[in-house]
């Protein structure tokens, strides 16, 4: 047996077909991508239409070079396993990444001529496929090696930072770039306008969701017609609702002017509001009501049998136990939430909606992008940030006592 | 000193507890025992007052417990139970410092208290103070229990099934430590169990159960020489009664003193249970045994032949009594 043992194994000097499959789709994929679409396009002014290049066309032999070696090396490790095989990978893609905007530099620099003032560089349909394709990368590659969702975070701050500082200081050819230079005040305003609605929605839809779950604990009767109540307004179309509020709205305004005076109108803020919180409602309402009954019964009963008063039993056991799936329901809300409020700016609530339909009726692409590249962010944020503080508050949960509930 | 005079609980149209009264002297161990649906439950959860009696008194200390306050009432009563009920997001010192805080003990009071408990039911403090229910095993959990149950030095403590749902070692392990705790502490307890072997091992004091009423209550010497009805002694364990009344006896106290003969050759202990000098008489193929001191000195003997004589009188007795 010990003879056996030292014997070097086979496999240990010829390396068997062991692909990773995602990955090796992926790395084909963004090959094609590269190869079949435009990386970058140019237009003279902002509103004309842009010619296209391909990465040949745009960056020339270094680029192109450079590229094929990267997502070649990339192919190559997701088809045979090694030891390093995805710490390797982890960085090419990252490489990929923080490579990008030097790329459009590059483009920026031999496609534009110096000259051309309205001239500027616009995103290609191949670099957001290798975007995206990367992110599942990424994704797939966190899985593997089994990162924590933070440490994947951290990576992407210095690349994150690396796109800032070229955006800043280097890229002002970018039409994203020009679009925000030219109108960073509105941006600004849209911005906070955003977090201000979203703000305001989500802490009232908590509070009154909150309220709304523990009245339907009391009084369990209500449940079904709470419950239908919140599920209708939940399948009227955002836009409809919208409409809907208009009259009633602008009727109560007219009606009361204390009203008035606080801004209440049938387009605006108001309605928006109205609209958001309506929808958020329901995955809140149903997600305390669920957290409140999941705790388990045997906990409770404890409490009570330990001489917990009715108060100190919801706030040292129901609501602690009831927090993580608690957090679940805001999570959601905020989630909808922001990417509701993009629709809001149709009847004038503000907003990043605004530069949206703005863009969109001057079919300036990159005004469009910049409302909605910082929507995808905040939405990304929200969704790691709240998902994290959940995971992490269920810490003590995952026990047998919560399963057998 | 608990005392439940003719009480009763309905659900409803149910009546769960029918007419029932027994009474727990200060100290000492009682245990309610029978089929799960027979009361034995509710009528722990009316000591505490988690459900009213809906018929009857309940004294605490010779005063109605609806005169003290429920909160009040449960912070002075421990209280432990089968699911352990353990907070899942407290560790297992803020668990079993529950009561101590609910009642503003001062934080140095209730850190030296938590950690003599852990102590106390073999918990290392280095490491169990700080996981959580979810990381620990059936048995740890029903210990931290206990823990907490004992926590603010209760006089009564309450235990609906506490081992049930753990597998025979532990089980028998806890039975160990609790008896071992009381003989100690002197609580006055209330254990309720469907496991009659747990009663007879651990109470002064049986009470048996079935739909709501009680079938018989006494010692558990008392019940196994004479049980009331079939139920009773079926749930004494048939034809394994008087082996299980052996168990219950201890080998010195029914000795004879070392006579003219031979000492036989078979020793045993005198801490011994007539049970287990049974098994050694069994096994040695021997009518006759030495009983031994902790110094192996010889103090007695015993001989099958008196001791069945013996039970048979006693038998006569029960019945006259």
């Amino acid at each position: 047996m010990a003879l056996m043992d030292a014997l070097p194994l086979q496999s240990a000097r010829w390396r068997p077909w062991q692909p990773n499959p995602v990955l090796l789709c992926l790395a084909v994929a963004m090959l094609a991508t590269l190869a079949g679409l435009d990386v970058v396009s140019v237009a003279p002014n902002r509103i004309a239409a842009p010619t296209g290049y391909s990465l040949w066309g745009a960056t020339g032999i270094p680029g192109a070079a450079l590229a094929l070696l990267l997502l070649g090396a990339m192919t190559g490790l997701a088809a045979y396993p090694g030891r390093y095989r995805y710490p390797a990978l982890l960085t090419v893609s990252g490489l990929l990444l923080a490579l990008i905007p030097f790329a459009m530099m590059l483009a920026a620099f031999r496609l534009i001529e110096p000259g051309v003032a309205q001239a500027r560089l616009g995103i290609g349909p191949a670099l957001w496929v290798l975007l995206f394709m990367l992110m599942l990368c990424l994704v797939e590659l966190r899985l593997r090696m089994q990162l924590a969702r933070g440490w994947l975070l951290l990576m992407l701050l210095p690349i994150v930072g690396v796109w800032w500082l070229c955006a800043a200081f280097w890229l002002d050819r970018l039409a994203l770039v020009q679009e925000f230079q030219a109108r960073h005040d509105a941006f600004y305003r849209a911005l906070v306008e955003h977090l201000a609605l979203v703000g305001i929605a989500v802490t009232l839809s908590t509070v009154l969701g909150v309220a709304i779950a523990m009245l339907i604990r009391r009084f369990a009767a209500g449940r079904t017609t709470a419950f239908a109540i919140l599920n209708f307004f939940q399948t009227i179309p955002s836009l409809a609702l919208f409409g809907l509020l208009l009259a009633p709205l602008a009727w109560l305004s007219a009606r009361f002017d204390a009203l008035a005076a606080i801004g209440v109108q049938g387009i605006g803020w108001t309605p928006a509001l109205i609209a958001l919180v309506a929808y958020s409602l329901l995955p809140m309402v149903r997600n305390t009501h669920v957290a409140l009954e999941a705790v388990s019964p045997a906990a409770l009963d404890a409490a009570r049998g330990m001489g917990m008063r009715p108060a100190q039993r919801f706030l040292l056991v129901r609501l602690p136990l009831a927090l993580p799936i608690l957090l679940e329901g805001l999570r959601i809300t905020t989630v909808q939430a922001i990417g509701l409020t993009a629709v809001a700016a149709l009847i004038g609530a503000g907003g990043l909606g605004t530069l949206i339909f703005q863009g969109l009726g001057q079919s300036a692409m990159s005004m469009v992008l910049l409302g909605a590249l910082p929507i995808i962010v905040m939405a990304f944020v929200a969704d790691t940030a709240l998902g994290t503080l959940a995971a992490r508050l269920r810490h003590g949960d995952s026990t047998r006592q919560g399963d057998r509930a | 000193m608990i005392e439940l005079r003719n009480v009763s609980k309905d659900f409803g149209d149910v009546q769960a507890v029918d007419d029932i009264s027994f009474s727990v002297p200060r100290g000492k161990f009682c245990a309610l025992v029978g089929a799960s649906g027979c009361g034995k439950s509710s009528t722990l959860r009316m000591i505490n007052r988690l459900t009213e009696q809906s018929r009857g008194d309940i004294l605490l200390d010779d005063q109605a417990i609806q005169d003290y306050d429920p909160v009040k009432l449960r912070r002075r009563i421990g209280y432990a139970i089968q699911e352990t009920g353990l907070f899942p997001h407290w560790n297992v010192m803020r668990n079993i410092a529950t009561v101590p805080k609910l009642l503003k003990w001062p934080a140095t009071r209730v850190h030296q208290r938590v950690e003599e408990l852990m102590h106390f039911l073999h918990l290392p403090v280095a490491e169990f103070a700080h996981k959580y229910p979810g990381e620990l095993s059936g048995g740890q959990a029903q210990r931290v229990g206990v823990a907490r149950a004992l926590a603010a030095d209760p006089d009564i403590l309450l235990m609906d099934e506490p081992f049930g749902a753990l597998d025979p070692i532990t089980r028998g392990q806890l039975q160990t430590m609790l008896a071992r705790l009381q003989a100690r502490l002197h609580k006055t307890v209330v254990l309720v169990t469907h496991d009659m072997d747990e009663a007879l091992r651990l109470a002064d004091h049986l009470v048996v159960m079935r739909e709501g009423a009680i079938v018989q209550q006494g010692s558990p010497l008392a019940l196994l020489q004479k049980p009331a009805n079939d139920y009773v002694d079926s749930l004494l364990g048939g034809l394994e009664r008087g082996l299980k009344q052996a168990a219950l006896t201890r080998v010195r106290d029914h000795m004879a003193p070392l006579g003219p003969t031979l000492p036989a050759q078979s020793r045993v202990p005198d801490g011994y249970t007539l049970r287990q000098t049974l098994s050694v008489m069994l096994r040695d193929h021997s009518e006759r045994v030495t009983v031994v001191d902790t110094n192996d000195m010889p103090v007695g003997e015993l001989s099958l032949r008196k001791l069945v004589k013996e039970a048979h009188t006693r038998e006569g007795e029960a019945h006259e009594s």
